[in-house]
């Protein structure tokens, strides 16, 4: 199993958050997860990356063999976990280019990988941006810094495409995007599917999911799946809401 | 030894000793101390001091024969090794440099701006033992680098230095105080800016843990005249950095920039003060604070609006970084303005490193501590890549680098 989830409970300032919470992922699959407000996805998106603010009660997860707790914030990163972000961070003086060449060689010296030099560094950025329809000079500005939403979710999925990841976790990228920028993202996002990564897409709507396919849905809620199936369930959400599963 | 026998045992060697009138002066701020009289709740020059250290001291000075002033033509700048206070005079077409002189003393004692009940300026009129005078002459174009050097142990220099940029003149001053022995220096500059010239003054601040260092400086500006201040404190040892300022003419501006890295118990005391006192002049003060361990700091910032002093620009801003729940920060800005058509803002943030971005940087595969140092350089870029002088950029992304490499 890449990655699997054992009866998960987490809380936060005394809040219970997931509830005994299992899940699931083979190499290769795209899962998508769907569930009301506050229901605990972006929670599980922020455990799974390692932020340290919740509280682990009970569970266990596996991610490549490795016992995920027992590794941090950084060393699941470099592993190759990926977490896109709901509202990505603005780090003004940090700019983008060095930040982004810094981030792949730190994966790859944990996987004995040569580092990859400037020149080819710039290379691989400039030919991923312009993939994703990002303009070079972006490439020049401070990490998300006076980025308008839909920049910065593009700017998480050109991350995502330098850094290649085992495993990427999608936190309500659709959320800010106009269509013209989901069909952008998406793609990008369907150029790096391959047989040995997966995906685990978390939103609201299945708008996103028209245009990625996922292998799986997930209802989550109250911190627990309470229904997996096909891209069939995606749809009868949007068409009866989450009510039904409360 | 209680300051008054102190200083009646070393008059001898104080300068201006033999002067009526600064003797009398010198009377008055003895009483002050011998009555206490100060008001030590609100006085700005005893936050986080132990005053009884620096007014309990044995005094101690050497002249020293090492100054020396070279000068290389080509590119007209100037290099200058000030041993213990003291400068060697100098004279040539584009800048003179002698000893201070009795009437100079009272550019600092009638001074008005700077606080009466400021301590530290007290206790340098007081001691004087050192100072110099440099005068840029009309219309040149200077670069002057000033070593300062304190010779030996236990050493009290108080220094005062007078600085005049003539008429269209421009100057370019880096000044350096990086000293290691167990010493004090009280040093007052007072900089006078005539009409249309400029002054661009670096203070790189690198003093062992054993070395105080007191700056107190006053600069005046004239029609179209400008004077910058950027201050690096990389000091392990007490520094105070403050600056009053005056724009008493039209269209003159002064731009005031300090950032101090602080760690141990390390402790840093900051003030900049701007007086606009004339149309259409414009006032900038930054000043940024790294704080690790158990350091502290306080920040003053005033800027003072006079009611003729219509269409000014004057803002301000603080911010602090504390990188230990032990590192405290006080900062205070403050803005009196008494003209109606002015555009003045001021601000001041202080608080630990941003958790949020340091989960994001480790989230992309960096270290905890990767992600830190390159969070609190990301925090002082905008004021480094500010730096147009090669030479001097160098020398303080070296400091920095050490500083960081102390981080954990």
């Amino acid at each position: 199993m890449f990655l699997e989830i054992k009866d998960l409970s987490v809380k936060i300032e005394n809040k219970n958050i997931l509830n005994g919470l299992n899940l699931n992922i083979n190499k290769g699959e795209v899962h998508a997860i769907m569930g009301p407000n506050g229901c605990g996805k972006s929670t599980l998106a922020n455990v799974l990356a390692g932020k340290e603010d919740y509280e682990i009660l009970d569970g266990k997860i596996n991610f490549k063999d490795n016992d995920l707790f027992d590794l941090n914030i950084e060393e699941r990163a470099q592993e190759g976990m990926f977490l896109a972000f709901q509202y990505p961070v603005e780090i003004p003086g940090v700019n983008i280019t060095p930040f982004l060449h810094s981030a792949i060689n730190s994966k790859r010296k944990r996987m004995n990988e040569e580092e990859i030099d400037n020149l080819s560094f710039a290379k691989l950025l400039k030919s991923k941006a312009s993939d994703l329809g990002i303009n070079i000079d972006m490439l020049k500005r401070s990490v998300n810094t006076g980025f308008s939403g839909g920049e910065k979710k593009r700017y998480e999925i050109l991350q995502m495409s330098i850094l290649n990841p085992d495993l990427a976790i999608l936190d309500e990228t659709d959320s800010g995007l106009d269509i013209d920028a989901l069909k952008i993202v998406t793609e990008g996002v369907n150029k790096l599917k391959t047989k040995n990564n997966s995906f685990l897409i978390i939103t609201h709507y299945q708008k996103l999911l028209d245009y990625i396919k996922p292998d799986h849905v997930h209802v989550m809620v109250n911190g627990s799946i309470v229904k997996s199936g096909g891209p069939e369930i995606a749809a009868e959400i949007e068409k009866d809401g989450f009510q039904k599963f409360q | 030894m209680n300051i008054q026998d102190n200083y009646l045992k070393n008059r001898k060697n104080i300068f201006f000793s033999q002067n009526k009138d600064i003797q009398n002066h010198r009377e008055k701020l003895i009483n002050n101390f011998v009555n206490d009289r100060f008001d030590r709740k609100n006085n700005e020059s005893l936050k986080n001091i132990n005053l009884k250290n620096f007014i309990d001291f044995k005094y101690k000075y050497l002249i020293s024969e090492e100054t020396s002033v070279i000068n290389n033509n080509q590119e007209n700048s100037y290099s200058i090794v000030s041993v213990n206070g003291q400068c060697s005079n100098f004279k040539d077409d584009k800048i003179e440099i002698t000893k201070i002189l009795d009437e100079d003393y009272n550019d600092f004692s009638e001074n008005n701006t700077i606080e009466k009940n400021d301590h530290f300026v007290n206790l340098n009129s007081l001691f004087l033992n050192s100072g110099f005078k440099i005068i840029i002459k009309n219309n040149n174009n200077i670069k002057i680098k000033i070593s300062n050097i304190v010779t030996d142990d236990d050493l009290t220099i108080f220094q005062k230095n007078n600085i005049i940029c003539q008429e269209g003149s421009s100057l370019n001053l880096i000044e350096e105080y990086e000293n290691k022995n167990n010493s004090t220096s009280n040093i007052l500059n007072v900089i006078k800016l005539e009409k249309n010239s400029q002054l661009n003054h670096f203070l790189i601040q690198d003093n062992s843990s054993n070395h105080n260092l007191i700056i107190t400086s006053h600069s005046s500006c004239k029609k179209d005249s400008t004077y910058t201040q950027k201050v690096y404190n990389f000091s392990e040892g007490y520094v105070r950095n403050f600056h009053y300022s005056e724009l008493i003419e039209t269209n003159s501006e002064a731009d005031l920039q300090g950032i101090f890295f602080l760690k141990d118990n390390n402790t840093s005391n900051n003030k900049t003060f701007v007086k606009h006192l004339a149309e259409d002049c414009k006032s900038n003060q930054v000043y940024k604070g790294i704080l690790n361990d158990r350091s502290k700091a306080t920040y003053f910032s005033n800027t003072h609006v006079d009611q003729v002093a219509q269409k000014t620009e004057g803002y301000q801003l603080s911010k602090g970084i504390l990188l230990s729940d032990n590192a405290s920060y006080f900062s205070k800005p403050e803005l009196k303005i008494y003209a109606d058509d002015v555009k003045c803002s001021h601000g001041s943030t202080i608080g630990p490193i941003d958790e949020n971005a340091i989960f994001y940087l480790r989230s992309r595969g960096m270290s905890k501590i990767a992600a830190t140092k390159i969070l609190i350089s990301s925090f002082i870029n905008e004021e480094l890549s500010s730096i147009d002088n090669q030479q001097m950029s160098e020398i303080i992304q070296k400091k920095l680098i050490r500083y960081l490499s102390k981080v954990k």
